[in-house]
């Protein structure tokens, strides 16, 4: 039987990830299920195991003095999705997972670090330039959740490291409209098939400012890409079917969906078309659905 | 590994020693022979296996026992012995909301969870304070039914 460590402090736990490599293990509901063995019998995980639920270093929703979003790696969904303090895509994304119980148990900490495609809060904090604080025995590191996630299940945590927090920046300037999609099978307990993350910032006279979006689900990892969105910062909003097309066509290529391809790429185009479609109409309503 | 793992369950401090990766699910059925949490799907999407941890509802098949420890856990049984599992009860046996059965301790859990938090729901914030929850049996609009039921008699208990 491999060990199972329960530290109640974070210096405990780096020093046991440094000394056992032990994995952390936070609200459990990716690895309970991916270690499971069926009726009545506990999980065999393949390596040593921190349950890090008495980690109160880990948990908390904060704002730092420079007005930047820190969250915990061990917040549960629910917290997130009702804590004023985050971001709005954020709260969506951390609402519209698994049902009430698993959102009762998942973490930001976990969602990020299990790196699935499907995860939701990945999309949303890539979307926001947040970061993740990676601690370790030698002390902590900060990257961008886009660099920190590589791929499927790939990510840049090393041996000794776990995460610690995630940071999220305010904008430069506030948005003027937002866009958040999930699309799954069924409301509850759905996994996506594919999301949309946008945000955009308008001058008064429709300059586009500011312009983001981030794909979920649709490929090995989240794909935000800001050569592509640079495109049409500067442009008007005004001219909005001029450029629309090439635009469209050049997102269609930074995306790239492993299953049902068509599928995929017809509904983000038409997700995206529709965002930019409503904010050129100049809506007094901040969120675009 | 054996650990001992202390919580309070049903409003009583126990403790045991054993392997802190076991499903807290099976430690209720097996060590404390609360069997009124059942195995469902064993992965946390049919809710058949869900009590409070804390205050909140949580799927007991993805808890290892060993995050439970120091924490308040409140299953069926538990519930059952209070005024509000009896006026859940008799709500969902009056509201015609039980077939099987199979899936009734994790919707009185559920349904307790969301009255503690919203007394007085309409129905779709039931539909969706039971959506982690599968019933296999009813078409669940007597269990919708049977909640809203229970939130008008229970007044003043959540």
């Amino acid at each position: 039987m491999v060990s199972t460590y329960m530290p109640k402090t974070l210096a405990e736990a780096l020093q046991i990830r440094h000394d056992a490599g032990a994995r952390p293990f936070a609200g459990g509901t990716d690895l309970m299920v991916a270690y499971k063995r069926g009726e009545g019998t506990e999980p065999v995980f393949p390596w040593p195991i921190m349950l890090l639920e008495k980690v109160d270093e880990l948990k908390g929703i904060a704002k730092d003095e420079k007005g930047n979003v820190v969250i915990g790696a061990l917040e549960i969904s629910a917290h997130i999705a009702t804590d004023p303090l985050v971001p709005w895509h954020v709260r969506q994304a951390a609402s519209r997972m698994g049902a009430i119980s698993l959102r009762n148990q998942a973490t930001i900490g976990g969602n990020i670090g299990n790196a699935s495609p499907k995860g939701d809060l990945p999309a949303t904090l890539i979307l926001l330039d947040a970061s993740v604080v990676l601690a370790s025995v030698r002390g902590e590191r900060t990257m961008k959740v886009d660099d920190f996630i590589q791929g499927a299940k790939k990510t840049q945590l090393a041996d000794d490291e776990i995460i610690k927090a995630v940071v999220i920046p305010p904008p430069p300037k506030l948005f003027t409209y937002l866009w958040y999609r999930k699309i799954g099978t069924r409301r509850a307990n759905a996994i996506s098939k594919l999301s949309l993350s946008a945000a955009i910032t308008l001058a008064k006279d429709g300059t586009i400012e500011d312009f983001r979006a981030s794909s979920g689900a649709a490929g090995p990892k989240v794909e935000r890409s800001r050569v592509v969105e640079e495109t049409i910062i500067g442009r008007n909003i005004k001219d909005v079917k001029d450029f629309l097309p090439s635009f469209l066509d050049a997102y269609d290529k930074v995306i790239s969906p492993h299953a049902m391809p068509e599928y995929r790429r017809h509904v983000t185009r038409n997700m995206l078309e529709r965002f930019l479609s409503e904010c050129a109409k100049r809506p007094t309503c901040t969120i675009i659905e | 590994m054996e650990t001992k793992i202390s919580f309070v369950l049903n409003g009583k401090q126990v403790s045991l020693v054993t392997d802190p990766m076991r499903r807290l699910l099976d430690v209720l059925r097996d060590d404390f022979g609360l069997t009124g949490t059942k195995e469902g799907c064993g992965e946390g999407e049919c809710g058949a296996c869900s009590v409070l941890k804390d205050g909140l509802l949580v799927t007991s098949c993805l808890v290892p026992v060993g995050a439970a420890d120091g924490s308040d856990i409140l299953t069926i049984e538990g519930l059952s012995a209070t005024k509000r599992g009896k006026c859940l009860a008799d709500a969902f046996a009056d509201g015609g909301a039980v077939q099987c059965g199979f899936c009734i301790p994790g919707m009185m859990m559920a349904a307790d969870f969301l009255l503690m938090g919203n007394p007085h729901p309409s129905e779709e914030e039931i539909r969706i304070g039971i959506s982690g929850n599968l019933c296999r049996c009813t078409g669940y609009d007597l269990i919708v039914a049977s909640i809203k039921l229970a939130s008008e008699r229970g007044n003043g208990l959540w």
